[in-house]
């Protein structure tokens, strides 16, 4: 019954943290959100008992930050609009 | 690597977490059949562990696979994965059947060895890739 709530929890984090991420205007802020919502990603996978996939989200989430810093480093712009 | 560079923090950052993070990415590699790994993750951690370095050193980077290079060298970890495959039909299986290696081991290490190697020839395809596409968001791409 727990891990029903946890996943309930989660699952409505990443809900709040995917469509924030689609929202707001600032492409960095953009970005940090949806790193968090890999990891809420990796938490979910965790608790539905698959933490091959969790490791693999984990280690895609930061090397996509990465990159798409870097990609926002060289649009030399920080806004959306 | 006595000389600081940078600000305190990517110096502590990048002594203390790029060696952890390359010995883990090994650890992945060897250990991925008992517990949560393999070829793929080892091979992110590695690309991880070099695009660190080129963050904080720039062009001075000693983990360096330079510009054209790294997408040949994804090939070449692709081509190690199919000269596996190949090798097992040559003596007398079918594609990726190892237990027809000739090698001296009975069928399990023989099993072992060769599900080793290509996930070794894996590691090395998604590092370079990791690598070829930094590469090419910094614009180092024609760098030889």
């Amino acid at each position: 019954m727990i891990q029903l709530y946890l996943q309930t929890g989660i699952l409505i984090l990443m809900v709040i943290t995917g469509v924030a991420a689609l929202l707001v205007d600032d492409l960095l802020a953009a970005i940090i959100l949806f790193s968090a919502f890999s990891f809420f990603a990796v938490l979910i996978y965790l608790t539905l008992g698959a933490p091959d996939v969790a490791f693999t989200e984990a280690v895609v989430g930061v090397v996509s930050t990465t990159f798409f810093i870097i990609a926002l480093n060289g649009l030399r712009r920080r806004c959306s609009k | 690597m006595n000389r600081r560079f940078g600000s305190v923090v990517l110096d502590t950052a990048f002594r203390y977490l790029v060696p952890f993070i390359l010995v883990y990415a090994v650890y992945v590699l060897i250990h991925g059949e008992d517990s949560p790994g393999g070829g793929f993750q080892a091979g992110a951690l590695f690309g991880i562990a070099i695009v660190l370095e080129h963050l904080v050193h720039g062009d001075k980077a000693f983990l360096k696979i330079p510009g054209t290079w790294a997408v040949a060298v994804a090939g070449g970890g692709a081509l190690f994965y199919g000269l596996i495959g190949l090798f097992c039909i040559l003596s007398g299986g079918n594609m990726l059947q190892y237990g027809m290696l000739p090698l001296m081991q009975d069928v399990v290490e023989r099993h072992v060895l060769g599900i080793l190697g290509i996930e070794i020839g894996v590691t090395i395809c998604v590092m370079a890739t990791i690598v070829a596409i930094f590469n090419a968001l910094t614009g180092r791409e024609d760098l030889l």
